[in-house]
């Protein structure tokens, strides 16, 4: 109860910077207010230092509801319909707000509804582009073998990178995850380490204007590079290894968003906007993936109760790949069995 | 194995296909197989993505068996209303949760009751619980 008594006085707040972020994206226009003064680090970057959790966007769906057209901002009835949603989904203290209790055990946090119809906020109409041809047949195939596949796995291969626990890549490490959505930023002379919850990931940014790596060398989370325009650092991130799924995160079937190739080419923009909040961006760019680049916006907020971040031991001592595995074969075994007893019958 | 440890309830309830999660509920363990388990604490692991009760339960032949119960990160019981006093060693509490596709004893758990009667989620993943709806 005292967690949607915040979320209600929150909501005030987060409308103001949601409307601002969603119909200007850009961190030119997202200027700070004019009582806050950006500070800067002992070396005179702009200090963008802290946890800063991307928790408070969840709810706020990748891609934009078709019937919202260009509309970036929700009106009052579709607001009304998310703070709704968020109710629903806030499994805060012992008992669901209609006083039900069961099996389902919140699983996930519960974002601060906001008024800004989707992270996705180029194209206009909020979506992700349409496939290359070639990225068509791509997707097709690997959509289909996760179907086929991932609840009753052959192999590890058979299971995404999130599953596997090797990474969610730059983009989905950073957009809100149903939990464990901590970011923190940690600044140096010359360099800026942006550190992820989940997976465990820590990007260490040179800002010394070196070039980018040979293009031999290929990685998960690519090569990034960063510079200050202003009170903001851009990062431009390349030499990817072609196997990051970049849209919502995870890569299941369904979800929005694709597996990029090698092309791929990441520009974010951190721009901090207020004591509190930091407004990230990213374009990304993949022409043999997407007909078109695309760019995601949102606020990274810092929150009262989420002032670090856990370790992460994603594998759990190996224990998701052993019980999927393990059950898979489980079931195959009394597929057989029950098979058996058929052809016997 | 799981019908020949009592100690717990098992029903069998008719569920939708579950969607996806991170490390898919699915995968790992099985929906059509909820449980309860009543037994004491024995460790807590206070793990990133997900913590784990290990927990002794005592089957009707008057065996005890240790489970492994999965919860949602530190963070997600933390702000669930869980301390880190709540699972000490020797508390007795009573799980719900769903089995192991594997057949081991490990569950996904839903909710935990304490001998207060006080009641509060483990942050399970089953999608498609009647609760999560």
């Amino acid at each position: 109860m005292r967690y949607l008594y915040r979320l209600s006085a929150l909501t005030t707040f987060a409308v103001a910077v949601v409307t601002v972020s969603a119909q200007q994206p850009d961190a030119k226009t997202t200027t700070a207010s004019k009582a806050w003064k950006q500070p800067k680090t002992p070396w005179g970057d702009p200090d963008l230092q802290g946890v800063w959790p991307s928790q408070n966007m969840i709810g706020t769906p990748v891609e934009r509801d078709r019937k919202l057209g260009t509309r970036a901002v929700l009106n009052d009835e579709e607001y009304a319909k998310r703070v709704a949603q968020q109710k629903r989904g806030d499994f805060s203290g012992t008992l669901r707000p209609e006083g039900k209790f069961s099996l389902a055990g919140g699983w996930a946090d519960s974002g601060k509804a906001n008024r800004q119809a989707s992270l996705v906020v180029e194209p206009a109409d909020g979506r992700i582009p349409a496939l290359t041809a070639e990225a068509e047949v791509r997707e097709a195939a690997r959509k289909k073998h996760w179907q086929q596949k991932h609840d009753s796995p052959d192999t590890w291969m058979d299971l995404t990178t999130w599953d596997r626990c090797i990474t969610l890549g730059p983009v989905g490490s950073v957009i809100p995850s149903a939990y464990d959505s901590g970011q923190e930023i940690v600044q140096g002379p010359g360099y800026v380490v942006f550190r992820s919850e989940m997976i465990h990931e820590a990007r260490v940014i040179p800002l010394d204007g070196r070039p980018h790596a040979s293009p031999e060398i290929r990685s998960w989370m690519g090569d990034p590079r960063g510079h200050w325009e202003g009170n903001t650092l851009v990062v431009e991130t390349t030499n990817f290894n072609g196997n990051i799924f970049v849209g919502a995160q995870g890569g299941g079937f369904g979800d929005p968003g694709a597996v990029a190739t090698d092309q791929l080419r990441l520009t974010e923009r951190f721009t901090r906007i207020d004591e509190g909040t930091i407004q990230y961006e990213v374009t990304v760019d993949d022409p043999q993936t997407w007909t078109a680049p695309w760019k995601i916006a949102m606020q990274l907020r810092r929150e009262a109760n989420y002032d670090h971040i856990d370790e992460y031991a994603c594998h759990e001592g190996n224990i998701f790949m052993h019980d999927a595995l393990a059950g898979a074969r489980v079931t195959e075994k009394n597929a057989a069995q029950a098979g058996v007893q058929k052809g016997v019958n | 194995m799981a019908r020949k440890l009592a100690g717990f309830v098992l029903a069998c309830l008719a569920v939708g296909t579950p969607a996806w999660a991170h490390h898919s509920f699915t995968a790992q363990f099985d929906a059509k197989k909820p449980v309860t388990l009543k037994g004491t604490v024995t460790e807590v692991e206070w793990i990133n993505p997900h913590a784990w009760i290990h927990m002794d339960v005592k089957g009707d032949d008057g065996k005890v068996v240790n489970w492994m119960v999965e919860t949602g990160s530190p963070n997600i019981l933390l702000r669930r209303g869980f301390t880190k006093k709540s699972l000490e060693p020797g508390t007795a509490i009573v799980v719900q949760g769903y089995m192991a596709k594997s057949g081991e004893n490990k569950v996904n758990g839903g909710s935990v009751v304490f001998p207060d009667g006080k009641q509060l989620f483990l942050g399970g993943s089953n999608p498609d619980d009647p609760g999560a709806k």
